[in-house]
């Protein structure tokens, strides 16, 4: 156990049962368990953000990592189209890009990280808001370079941020949902991929997110009707509601071996779809 | 040093995001400022900092409730940070069903956070209460490791 001081906030680093840092000096160890459960109509009004609600491919990662060593460097993928015509599909390709960036950085390879960068920003160039990232792309390449993998991880997502932030301010905040969604689908691809390969249902119960995807097609059903109506998103979302059916386990069970590899060939076959160039 | 740069760099960053892009308001960016400084301690300790965060204001014992989605295996730190009118906040974590999760709490003033190790994957609920003290912006953020 050590203890650390930092603005004004004593932080004491415990090891053993609960293994993350607890501050103090009035850390309690449990004081939320004793409160009352949360109302369903509490539950149904709570607050949903992109921002917050749905975690970053980077967190995924780390839950992974954690439960087996994965060879991250075996689920890159080969150089896709810097092309794309339409503004959805690049939208979903730049957020499968951002998960291939903290792929890299899982690997800890600066390399592939640099050249994802250089990707990220020629993309999000073809949506015209790469003069907003070119900045982070410079930082991107600078902690690769200096191996700072964990600032990589807050900066890929910075740069997805600033992607999106930006797309609000031009009024295309239609595609907001379709870069978080490419990077889900992106980090689904990879992990369930490694899961299936070594599965036991500690790993089997990481893939277990059905609300996620409800809030996700929930956001796409918002979009602008032209945009739902996209080749691309329409197929997307319809797959996606099978995606869900698969994960759709009760809190506490872990997807079977057969359901992991049904749900790596779902978003397989979906993310060739959203590479592939017309 | 460099790492606690980049902190400061992406602080910065993020509270210019949060006035410019997001028109918040100065309460709410304020209370950034002291969400992103209790959740700068746990980065310290190898948690990354989420970009993204909820920033509003409470009245007197209101509470709001935020959805996230949680990983197994991670273990995450949930921030919040609320002006000076504030004298007291209260995080709790709940489960997908409502029910209150076990876990470490820390409470100073202006600044609240609670963290724990996820065992099972799936949404959960994080009620962020302004349990004393006068109307104030607050912002919630989290880390994980």
């Amino acid at each position: 156990m050590f203890m650390r001081n930092l603005a004004g906030v004593t932080l004491v680093l415990m090891s053993g049962g609960v293994a993350f840092a607890a501050p103090s000096p009035v850390a309690s160890p449990s004081a939320s368990a004793s409160s009352p459960n949360l109302s369903a109509e509490q539950t149904a009004q709570a607050i949903k953000t992109d921002s917050v609600t749905i975690p970053t491919p980077g967190e995924l990662f780390s839950a992974l990592a954690k439960a087996t060593k994965a060879d991250w460097a075996g689920g890159y993928r080969g150089p896709i189209a810097m092309n794309y015509k339409t503004r959805p599909q690049i939208a979903l390709n730049l957020g499968g890009l951002i998960a291939d960036g903290f792929i890299a950085v899982q690997a800890q390879d600066a390399q592939q990280v640099k050249n994802i960068g250089g990707d990220i920003t020629k993309m999000a160039k073809a949506l015209g808001v790469s003069e907003n990232i070119l900045a982070r792309g410079n930082s991107i390449s600078q902690f690769a370079e200096s191996d700072e993998w964990s600032a990589l991880q807050e900066e890929l997502e910075a740069t997805q941020n600033e992607v999106k932030a930006s797309m609000q301010s031009h009024r295309d905040q239609d595609l907001v949902i379709l870069v978080s969604l490419g990077g889900w689908i992106r980090g689904t691809e990879v992990v369930s991929g490694l899961v299936a390969k070594n599965y036991d249902a500690k790993l089997g119960q990481i893939l277990r997110q059905p609300e996620l995807l409800r809030f996700i097609r929930s956001k796409i059903a918002q979009i602008s009707p032209e945009l739902q109506n996209d080749p691309l998103v329409k197929s997307v979302n319809g797959q996606l509601q099978e995606i869900e059916q698969i994960v759709a386990k009760p809190f506490g069970q872990s997807l079977s071996a057969a359901e992991v590899t049904k749900m790596n060939e779902s978003v397989t076959k979906l993310m060739q779809e959203i590479q592939k160039k017309n | 040093m460099r790492r606690s740069i980049c902190f400061c760099l992406t602080t910065l960053g993020l509270l210019a995001l949060g006035a410019s892009v997001l028109a918040e308001t100065d309460k709410e960016v304020a209370a950034r400022a002291v969400a992103l400084e209790l959740a700068g301690a746990f980065s310290n300790d190898g948690f990354k900092l989420r970009d993204g965060h909820w920033a509003g204001t409470l009245a007197p014992n209101e509470s709001k409730v935020i959805a996230v989605n949680l990983y197994a295996g991670n273990e995450y730190w949930f921030s919040a940070g609320a002006t000076e009118s504030a004298k007291k906040l209260a995080i709790d974590v709940f489960d997908e069903s409502g029910a209150p999760v076990s876990t470490q709490m820390f409470n100073s003033g202006t600044k609240s956070a609670a963290g724990f190790a996820v065992t099972n994957s799936g949404q959960y609920f994080v009620r962020v209460q302004l349990t004393e003290g006068e109307s104030a912006g607050v912002c919630f953020v989290y880390s994980y490791r």
